[in-house]
């Protein structure tokens, strides 16, 4: 594929990607409402809250540094490019060996400049909010890198094209491997995973650094209009990238084999199925995990990293490390 | 032939400015950027020959050839130019164009500069001599320039304590350093009778002695000290925040590298590269390169002044380089030692040019604002926004984020050093943790609410504001090729410290 029909089909995946998870906005919110026995907005609202705040003033706090407006561009443009690298049914556009990193490193950046915009600002509420991020930021990525990681390699193994990159898992699933440690081991990964992306997305106990009713939003305090509404398109974004790669790592099926598709018309209904794997991730982990669960702690919620999920993480890694031997088969 | 002319420069620079300072302070620093920028010519068509050709270059003083007549031995003092060295005086030169360049404004109100513009060029010249020489009393003989001038250049400012403090520290400390490599040297003469660092690798080849691995102790310690490893770095820490700033950026971005860790590789590989065991010289090195590492980082963290935090953080970077040079040498001959090798070199010029830049930035704050404590710094991307944005590239490729240079060095080092024992990779990869909380803290307090002292706060002048801009250049467009610089440039490099009998044969010929 050469460069000008990668970049084509790179815009049509933005427009896709940031229609679906807007989409998936509204439908959770319907969800979580009917949970609660509430009629809740209507399907389409996230588009028309991002309508409206971009049509609103945007107001620049006095204290605010140049690095405010930027920031938001910046978050917005990390994460569309995070789309070229991530798994959307099909080996990503530029995908190459060793991308992982690339992708950690791009999903850790747009938490790192929402920090920096809320920094920027020069309000209490947002720098509050930003260190908390930043906490958090730094306790969660340990045990999903650990678990990433440690998939990737025990795939390496069975032989694939590019080691370390994200299309790996669409050669080999983990489970392929079926002896009983690695299932194990996997079901464990698994639940770190669900437990990461829900700190990612900020739902449930993760609500920490925006805390609508303890902090007034914390990290987004002093955002408004339009940069508002471009930090709201980014997390959008995000949370569908995040739970894509839950998807890619677990659930790589696909079914266009059996459709006996091919060629574009095979992309696009792997797209679209998914998108619908997304969606059941995101239920899971966002919809019913915010209803259930309020908010902890801050030091609650690191405790919890560093003590529940790092060693989970750990031991599932160790598992799929010594089913390597062939101890049980 | 442009080789000597990379010493004339300078050194006719450094003794006509006295003279042409006569004609006022404009024509004195019209002056010093001139001469420098000539250096940088010079340095670049040197380094674009050397590149070319990939063959080293011998330059002998005085005569034809560097053999005596009628002996098979070189008599004289030569000059020997390899990719490696033509590379890192290109990076000498840049560095010292852009300090000269910003000290023009930096430095318009202190006394003396007829006697700053001097040293700061006798100092490039002892910087430039140590990168090409190829004698082993010449090596010395520059390294003593270049020390001697850093030591005056650290106490320049003499009405204040800690220049004074600084200064005398550094010059003690530094001079017995500086004899302990002299002993070496003397001790190697003692024993081989020659001081041409080709034939006395040859010679050790021949006759590894015991003499000879007391002097290479003697040397490593001396060069040690000079580049600011971990038992002896306390000299930097006082010297860097002491000295002015556009001193600060040629000491930790040059000095430390071409007087400490460039001639520990070059003595370790091409003189005594023949002759001793590489595996213990190089895992000694990683000993120190790991406590370096360590302790530079996380020392960086709890400082509150600014250049202090440079400072530590400049001991941490060394690390590094050393880390890359004992790997090189432990792994020597296999793919490993040479990723390590060239991970190192191409981390020593990507540090010079983000330390230099991060070191610029804080001379800028300090002369607008007056102090360089962080808890006043607060809220300065507000009043400063090209210098704190200057900030922000320096800190995220010293870092080491993936769209600038950084990365590319440091991904080389963390590899290889993953390849040859996981467990060093481990503590680079601690070091490198330490390092990033240190920046951090340093950004935040740049974006955080502007404090009183901040708010009337401006940017400097051009002449202040360029030469950042043209680091931040270097690093953003160096960050975009790292790859091809890397198979380019670094990995040559690194084979030609490695190829030590070309090194060898390059002067004695076929003997």
């Amino acid at each position: 594929m050469n460069v000008l029909y990668a970049t084509l089909g790179f815009i049509g995946i933005y427009a896709y990607v940031s229609f679906a998870s807007l989409l998936w906005g509204g439908i959770d919110r319907k969800l979580v409402a009917r949970m609660q026995r509430r009629m809740g907005p209507p399907l389409l609202q996230p588009f028309y809250d991002f309508l409206k705040l971009v049509s609103k003033e945007s107001i620049i706090p006095r204290d605010a540094n140049r690095f405010f407006e930027l920031a938001p561009v910046l978050a917005l443009a990390v994460s569309i490019a995070l789309l070229a690298y991530t798994p959307l049914g099909f080996e990503p556009l530029f995908g190459t060996k060793g991308d992982v990193i690339l992708f950690v490193y791009l999903l850790t950046l747009i938490g790192f400049l929402r920090v920096l915009g809320a920094v920027s600002s020069g309000s209490p509420y947002a720098q509050i909010g930003a260190q908390r991020e930043m906490i958090i930021l730094v306790s969660r990525e340990g045990p999903m890198m650990l678990a990433l990681f440690t998939i990737l390699w025990r795939l390496s193994e069975l032989g694939v094209t590019k080691p370390f990159s994200m299309g790996t898992f669409y050669e080999h699933s983990i489970w392929e491997l079926g002896t009983p440690m690695s299932v194990i081991g996997t079901v464990i990964l698994l639940f770190v995973f669900m437990a990461w992306l829900a700190s990612e997305i900020e739902v449930g106990y993760f609500d920490i650094p925006e805390a609508e009713t303890e902090l007034a939003e914390g990290t987004m305090a002093e955002y408004s209009g339009r940069h508002l509404a471009l930090f709201e398109l980014a997390s959008a974004i995000k949370a569908f990238v995040s739970a894509s790669l839950v998807v890619a790592v677990f659930f790589p099926w696909g079914i266009s084999q059996y459709l006996g598709l091919t060629g574009v018309p095979a992309m696009v209904v792997e797209l679209l199925f998914h998108t619908l794997k997304v969606f059941a991730v995101l239920f899971v982990s966002m919809s019913v995990f915010r209803a259930v669960t309020g908010r902890l702690r801050i030091n609650q919620a690191v405790g919890i990293f560093w003590t529940r999920l790092l060693p989970a993480s750990i031991v599932g890694a160790l598992l799929l490390a010594l089913d390597t031997l062939g101890v049980i088969a | 032939m442009m080789l000597p002319y990379l010493i004339i420069v300078p050194l006719f620079g450094a003794f006509a400015t006295p003279l042409v300072g006569l004609a006022g302070k404009k024509a004195r620093e019209l002056w010093a950027v001139l001469i420098t920028a000539l250096t940088l010519g010079v340095a670049s068509e040197l380094f674009y020959t050397v590149w070319k050709s990939g063959e080293i270059m011998v330059y002998t003083l005085g005569g034809k050839n560097p053999l005596g007549q009628g002996v098979g031995f070189p008599i004289r003092i030569v000059w020997e130019v390899d990719l490696l060295s033509a590379l890192f005086a290109l990076m000498v030169t840049l560095i010292a164009f852009v300090a000269v360049l910003y000290s023009t404004e930096y430095m318009r109100h202190d006394t003396g500069l007829e006697k700053y513009y001097t040293l700061v060029l006798v100092l490039e010249v002892g910087m430039l001599g140590i990168a090409i020489t190829g004698d082993l009393f010449n090596f010395y003989v520059f390294l003593e320039i270049m020390s001697i001038a850093s030591y005056a250049l650290v106490a320049f400012r003499n009405d204040t304590w800690e220049g004074i403090e600084a200064g005398i520290k550094y010059m003690f400390t530094g001079s017995l350093a500086s004899a302990f490599i002299l002993l070496g040297i003397v001790l190697l003469y003692g024993q081989y009778g020659t001081l041409t660092m080709a034939y006395l690798a040859k010679m050790i080849a021949g006759n590894p002695t015991f003499t000879a691995k007391v002097a290479l102790g003697l040397l490593a310690g001396g060069l040690l000290f000079k580049s600011g490893a971990v038992p002896v770095h306390m000299w930097l820490a006082d010297a860097h925040p002491a000295a002015p700033s556009s001193i600060s950026a040629m000491l930790s971005g040059l000095v430390i590298k071409i007087g400490g860790t460039y001639a520990l590789a070059r003595l370790a590989f091409s003189v005594f590269g023949m002759g001793i065991s590489m595996k213990t010289v190089g895992w000694i090195i990683i000993f120190f390169a790991c406590a370096t590492l360590i302790v530079g980082n996380a020392m960086a963290i709890i400082q509150t002044d600014m250049k202090r935090l440079f400072a530590f953080s400049s001991v941490g970077q060394i690390g590094y380089i050393l880390l890359g040079i004992g790997i090189g040498l432990a792994a020597y001959g296999s793919d490993v030692g040479d990723v390590a090798l060239a991970g190192a070199i191409y981390h020593t010029v990507n540090h010079a040019l983000m330390k230099a830049l991060l070191f610029l930035v804080a001379g800028a704050v300090i002369h607008q604002l007056g102090t360089k404590n962080l808890n006043e710094l607060s809220g300065i991307a507000r009043r400063m926004p090209v210098t704190s944005f200057a900030f922000l590239v320096g800190a995220a490729a010293i870092i080491g984020l993936p769209p600038l240079n950084g990365f590319a060095s440091k991904w080389l080092i963390y590899e290889s050093s993953a390849l040859f024992n996981p467990f060093l990779a481990a503590i680079a990869i601690i070091g490198t943790a330490f390092c990033t909380a240190a920046y951090i803290r340093v950004l935040f307090t740049f974006f955080g609410r502007p404090s009183e002292r901040v708010v009337n706060a401006t940017e400097p002048g051009k002449a202040m504001l360029v030469p950042m801009l043209i680091l931040v250049l270097a690093i953003i467009i160096m960050g975009l090729f790292p790859w091809a610089i890397s198979e380019k440039v670094m990995i040559p490099a690194a084979k030609t410290l490695e190829n030590f009998s070309a090194y060898v044969t390059a002067v004695l010929g076929g003997v």
